[in-house]
């Protein structure tokens, strides 16, 4: 105990030399801040008042301050710095309306709100460099560590199942990925054929890729091929994931048949725990063989997934699906959030965002009926093409569509797990259009 | 930037579709494969017969308790 005492002394004692060498090094700055500090001088009260009331946010709003930057370190016009926050702050608060009363998305909807809410308060500038929600984006928006987190999380949570005892379907997650390439081309032949919007290649395929209906890899591509429209393309894929239930319906019904609509599909064989197991590596050998550009997504998709069906590792398995993807989100929200800043979403492009995203999600969803339609003019097992629409990821929300829309016309016809195959394989496909979108502007 | 931007989209287009669709057919074919390797190497074992066999003896048991019964029945 003794020998005890005297060693945490000695490292006390060491821990203060080394604290005090430091200082030694500090010190110069310090005595500058202190120096600063000398030259407060007495004011008159009133005058305190006055300077107290130029620092007020109704102030800042009603005199915007010429020489204030944006978080970005940009100039902003007066409107950006007035009312076009208060407008935002009002758009927030549409969001939080949004998520809690009419239940879009509120899991990340409410923390991406909320952060809008706190980026466009004037003076503070939290979204700022040093502000924490400038340093939440730091840590891992702007490096694409979030989003990967996140991707870890979800492939801890996905079952494969599935999709391996029914291969095949996996084509109709391929197919609608022409959601994000057709839009793709709408946005550049937007951009070529008009004058108010001036998008490049970089940022019309930041903005087709809402078409893969995935948010992490949305906001993966975006942060790295056009951070600038961070912000907008993230609410627009979230809030259109969102909306899934209204959006996917209308289409689903008006390219199929009654008589299609009511197929039957063959139950699913039951799939063994090697093959599970097996799986996850055999995508990313893939992947690593054909693009390895798509490998941050991928792989960490299939790590989470391969810890999961390890059957070894229940803890992590179990962080990773709860206590991680949960603190992940909040961070995430908040630092897309940060990008909701009058001067960067108060923008035209914001508007042609939300256009083309909703054009991806539904050409995605068409590209993927259609597809099913086509594999059934082959022999073998009929598809029903309403599982189609769930090759746009959005896992889950596709998938119970699909089933909703399939029990509309046959109560008895269940159609969720069929279509959970195309709704993973649409995660692969959305990862493997990331990739060559990526590998394209290397 | 004189470049046909809406040319040059196509051709991602192609590009990506493609890609992507060459990669799910692969998936696909090489997931089949190895659905089959694995089952037939490595099959599950498979817990329900042992019951099924157990249940079979149980009936076997009761249909001849049964017909024991009916003989002495008919017998008496």
């Amino acid at each position: 105990m003794k020998i005890f005492l005297v060693k945490l002394i000695t490292l006390f004692a060491l821990l203060g030399f080394v604290g005090a060498s430091a200082n030694e090094h500090e010190a110069a700055p310090e005595a500058q801040v202190t120096e600063k500090q000398e030259t407060y001088v007495g004011k008159d009260f009133s005058l305190m008042v006055k300077d107290f009331l130029k620092t007020t946010g109704v102030n800042a709003i009603l005199n915007p301050d010429p020489n204030e930057l944006s978080a970005t370190g940009k100039p902003m016009s007066d409107f950006h710095k007035g009312w076009g926050r208060v407008l935002m702050i009002l758009v927030t608060f549409l969001i939080f309306w949004l998520a809690i009363k009419k239940g879009f998305e509120p899991l990340l909807l409410l923390p991406i709100g909320f952060g809008g809410l706190l980026a466009n308060i004037p003076v503070a500038d939290i979204a700022g460099p040093h502000g924490f929600l400038g340093v939440i984006f730091q840590a891992g928006l702007s490096n694409e560590l979030f989003p990967i987190l996140i991707f870890m999380g979800v492939g801890a949570m996905t079952d494969f199942g599935p999709l391996l005892s029914n291969p095949k379907t996996a084509l109709l997650g391929g197919a609608a990925q022409f959601g994000i390439f057709g839009t793709l081309v709408g946005a550049v032949a937007l951009s070529q054929y008009t004058d108010i919007f001036h998008f490049t290649l970089q940022q019309a395929s930041a903005i087709s890729i809402i078409g893969g209906a995935d948010g992490p890899t949305s906001i993966f591509i975006a942060t790295n091929l056009a951070p600038e429209l961070l912000g907008a393309i993230a609410v627009a894929s979230y809030s259109y994931m969102a909306l899934v239930p209204i959006i996917q319906p209308p289409i689903m019904k008006a390219l199929t048949t009654d008589k299609e609509r009511r197929i039957k599909m063959t139950t699913l064989r039951h799939v063994s725990r090697i093959e599970k197991l097996i799986f996850p590596l055999l995508v990313l050998t893939l992947s690593i063989l054909v693009l390895p550009d798509s490998t941050p997504l991928i792989g960490a998709f299939m790590f989470g997934n391969f810890l999961k069906e390890s059957g070894v590792v229940d803890r992590l398995s179990d962080t990773m699906q709860n206590a991680m993807i949960n603190i992940v989100t909040i961070m995430l929200g908040l630092g897309v959030g940060s990008k909701l800043a009058a001067d960067q979403f108060l923008v035209p492009d914001t508007l042609a965002i939300l256009l083309l995203g909703s054009l991806a999600f539904s050409v995605g969803t068409a590209a993927g009926v259609i597809m099913a339609k086509i594999m059934n003019m082959f022999p073998g097992n009929k598809i029903n093409p309403l599982i189609g629409s769930a090759g746009v990821s959005a896992v889950p929300m596709a998938a119970r569509v699909s089933n909703k829309v399939g029990m509309e016309y046959d109560r008895t016809n269940m159609l969720l797990m069929h279509a959970m195959g195309p709704n993973v394989a649409g995660v692969i496909g959305s990862a493997v259009a990331a990739g060559v979108l990526l590998s394209i502007f290397k | 930037m004189e470049t046909n931007l809406v040319l040059e989209g196509t051709k991602f287009m192609f590009l990506g579709m493609g890609t992507v669709f060459v990669f799910l057919v692969i998936m696909i074919v090489a997931t089949n494969v190895a659905s089959k390797i694995i089952n037939r190497f490595f099959p599950e074992p498979v817990s329900i017969p042992k019951e099924e066999t157990q249940n079979t003896q149980n009936n076997k048991k009761i249909v001849a308790a049964i017909t024991a019964a009916i003989m002495h029945h008919r017998q008496g």
